[in-house]
């Protein structure tokens, strides 16, 4: 349409400027003769101007029609770069510049759990339904380099800050990060709570803390054969969510963890050792000391406190030491997860000074009976959950099942532990399914055995039978 | 450890008997330039053939095809490119460097630096040359209208001007400034500038617009090819630029999308004979010498320079004459 309204101006413009006597000459009969005789002298020398210009309009019009084409060609393709509005079960909902390089992503997963307690007979142990996590973590990009995540949890007692932090991500081989994050030493604490083959994280994830304010770098090298972390933290008690310091003193982390195998795109194999140390000088108010869970989440070891005799308090008062070895093993359908941690405190009680080493390791193994592709992360669904003729799909079926012992100092006992609720040792043995119905959605069914020796003075603490069940929904 | 033995127990239990599976179905994605949309649609094809009866595994490989700086800058802001296959190494570099997606040597990891074909530039003008066009020197001459396409987005178009400045500089006399001289009078010639060398022949065989277009070899063939020799011709010009175009797998890509090892052999495919053969039979220039001597009478004679020799290496040649503020931008002025 473009190109025929211009070919109408040209031919206009071509009458009006070039030709108008000579065109309407021919057209009128009138004329002919007078025009002809004047112009018989220059007749071809006429008409090869005439067809110059012509071509020349041509030319131009063919031009305007073409710069019209790419101009609307542009317009179509700056439409497609615009800002982009994205929605999925993999990465959230998000906000997206035309480059890619400014984002906000909204993204959560909550988690509904029930425990229920078999045999706790000497010990009754309440049945539970819980919000056991409820976070909704808004990540951002902003440019090139820079990013961000905040991830409060409104499970639990009361609300609080797990993830705040910024990342400077320059290359793959040197990031920046700096705020409230995981420290880098459990393996399994690593591991996000969405993708934990368990409920509830075995028993070395007691001796390393959960968050820590700091700055860490971290890198990976050589695509993923080799990573490494190291930070400096304000230092906090194992399995705390940590928050302001209690002393001047700093605690440094670090971890190397090497997976010299490649199959394909994918590193099978990955081991590492990660470890911590600090200065913590606490206080008979503020103890800075840890307590301990089993599976089920029940206290199996404290340090001695009273109300009536503070003074007797036990507190942190001196150095603090983590050790972490830890690897895994991924093949096809099947996956293998061990660590051993070793948490070694320095405690003061009354002036009495003791160095206590807490011991654990766990292995930990899982298989998609659905023939998935296990890995640290939660798997790609091959027929997602879908009642739908032509789609129908039941999800993905894990087994799981996992060994893991937790075995406090014995110098803890009698003067450093609370007798009432302290054991010496505790072993756990537990199997599980879980049936992920589709990306966002899981449900898991625990069955763990915990068995106790030593610590209180009335003799070993009743097993632990705990069946924890759990709805998880994440996007 | 009992548990851990019965763990592996019903692990094991569970592994299924019977024949290996079949490989699952694979898809690449290649991001190439403008003019090769007829080379891997061919090649793509026969590889899929080859590497469906070496490993048992289906490859669907889907392109996308623009100006080669545009392309590169999609990858960067995101296009997820398995491999690339580009006009020139410098935008497979701005990869490697601004979206750090594969190594910075990722030009060693493939024989003849990482090009399994070559190119150069020619002329294309219409059946019986009326504007008597025979070298460089003629396009910048008053009257004669010139297509090519935008250097700032196109790859081809920067070999293109990186060839009329080559040219001008080896003209008696010729400098710097004579070579500028002449490729800004050749560019006020220019009516139109298209995003990509594809849209260039469109603008100019298609279109009808110009006296002559600044092609690759192999497109300036096609054209001819496809349109008959009854309506274009190539001119060789006196001398030419050596284009290079090289291809890579996009490391980051294809190892989050776990075809490292696929996109790997569809390159190296490139450089087999039937690789080869499918390059030329689209008129781009084997590196296999018996490949290239089979087809040489198809290729017409012209002596070529490298960017190398003539500008010092892509990244000189960009930040001199094609960087925001370069002598593109001082010489070109859209609309004038």
């Amino acid at each position: 349409m473009i190109e025929v309204k211009l070919r109408s101006v040209a031919f206009l413009v071509l009458v009006a400027v070039s030709g108008a006597p000579q065109l309407l000459a021919q057209q009128n009969g009138l004329v002919s003769t007078v025009v002809q005789r004047d112009s018989v002298p220059n007749a071809s020398d006429t008409v090869a101007a005439l067809a110059a210009r012509l071509a020349e309009l041509d030319q131009q019009v063919r031009i305007l029609t073409r710069l019209h084409e790419i101009s609307a060609d542009s317009a179509a393709a700056a439409a497609k770069d615009k800002q982009s509005v994205t929605a999925s079960a993999k990465d959230g909902f998000s906000f997206k510049s035309a480059d890619g390089k400014y984002l906000l992503r909204l993204r959560g997963y909550v988690q509904g759990d029930g425990r229920f307690f078999a045999n706790d007979v000497a010990v009754p142990t309440t049945d539970n339904m819980l919000l056991r996590r409820v976070r909704p973590i808004l990540e951002g990009a902003v440019g090139r380099y820079f990013g961000f995540r905040l991830m409060p949890d409104f499970g639990g007692t009361s609300p609080a800050i797990f993830d705040a932090y910024f990342d400077g991500n320059f290359t793959p081989a040197f990031t920046v990060r700096a705020g409230k994050f995981k420290p880098p030493l459990g393996l399994e604490r690593l591991q996000s709570a969405q993708d934990i083959m368990f409920a509830e994280r075995g028993l070395p994830n007691n001796l390393v803390p959960s968050r820590d304010i700091g700055l860490q770098i971290a890198g990976d090298i050589s695509d993923g054969l080799f990573a490494y972390q190291a930070g400096v933290f304000n230092g906090v008690a194992d399995l705390a969510n940590g928050g302001d310091d209690l002393s001047d003193a700093k605690d440094f982390a670090g971890r190397v963890f090497i997976q010299p195998f490649k199959s394909g795109s994918f590193r099978p194999l990955g081991v590492g050792i990660a470890g911590s140390t600090g200065l913590e000088r606490a206080s008979i108010t503020t103890s800075g000391l840890p307590s301990y869970r089993t599976p089920g989440q029940n206290t199996l070891f404290k340090y001695g406190s009273s109300t009536t005799t503070p003074a007797n308090n036990v507190f942190a008062d001196g150095r603090r030491i983590r050790i972490a070895p830890q690897g895994y093993f991924y093949t096809g359908p099947f996956g293998l997860l061990g660590e051993y941690t070793i948490s070694r405190n320095t405690v003061n009680k009354a002036g009495a000074v003791a160095e206590l080493e807490h011991k654990a390791w766990q292995a930990e193994g899982s298989f998609f009976l659905t023939g998935e592709k296990n890995s640290f992360k939660s798997p790609t669904i091959k027929k997602p959950f879908d009642l739908a003729e032509g789609s129908r799909g039941f999800g993905a079926i894990e087994l799981v099942a996992r060994y893991g012992e937790l075995e406090l100092d014995p110098a803890s006992f009698p003067t450093y532990a609370s007798l009432t609720t302290s054991v010496q040792k505790a072993k756990a043995v537990g199997v599980g399914v879980n049936w992920h119905f589709t990306r966002a959605v899981k449900v898991m069914v625990d069955y763990e055995r915990t068995t106790f020796t030593g610590g209180a003075t009335t003799g070993d603490r009743e097993s632990e039978n705990a069946v924890i069940t759990r709805f998880q929904t994440s996007f | 450890m009992k548990t851990f033995a019965l763990t592996l127990l019903f692990a094991g239990s569970a592994v299924p008997f019977g024949p290996p599976p079949t490989p699952k179905p694979v898809t690449l994605l290649n991001v190439s330039y403008d003019p090769t949309r007829e080379l891997y649609e061919d090649f793509n094809q026969q590889f899929a053939a080859y590497w469906k009866n070496r490993t048992g595994q289906a490859v669907t490989i889907r392109q996308s095809h623009g100006g080669s700086g545009k392309q590169a800058r999609s990858v960067i802001d995101g296009l997820e490119a398995d491999v690339v296959t580009l006009a020139l190494a410098y935008d497979i570099d701005q990869i490697a460097d601004k979206g750090g997606l594969l190594p910075a040597n990722w030009q060693t990891r493939l024989p003849n630096n990482s090009s399994p074909y070559t190119s150069t530039i020619v002329l294309l003008v219409r059946k019986g040359n009326p504007k008597n066009i025979r070298d460089w020197g003629d396009l910048a001459k008053p009257g004669v209208t010139v297509v090519t396409p935008n250097p700032k987005t196109s790859g081809g178009a920067r070999w293109n001007y990186l060839a009329a400045w080559a040219w001008a500089l080896r003209q008696p006399g010729g400098s710097d400034a004579t070579a500028k001289d002449f490729v800004t009078k050749l560019y006020k010639n220019v009516p139109v500038l298209d995003a990509g060398a594809r849209g260039a022949t469109t603008t100019f065989v298609e279109r009808g617009i110009g006296d002559v277009l600044i092609a690759w070899e192999n497109e300036a063939l096609l054209a001819i090819k496809e349109l008959g020799p009854g309506k274009f011709e190539v001119v060789a010009p006196s001398l030419s630029i050596l284009a290079e175009p090289p291809v890579a797998v996009v490391d980051k890509i294809a190892n989050k999308h776990g075809t490292r090892e696929v996109a790997q052999a569809y390159l190296e495919y490139l450089y087999t004979d039937a690789g080869q053969e499918i390059a030329a039979k689209h008129f781009y220039r084997p590196r296999n010498a018996a490949i290239a001597a089979k087809y040489q009478s198809q290729f017409p004679s012209v002596k070529l320079v490298t960017v190398d020799e003539a500008f010092g290496g892509w990244k000189k040649a960009h930040a001199a004459h094609f960087a925001d503020g370069g002598t593109f931008d001082q010489i070109y002025q859209p609309g004038s």
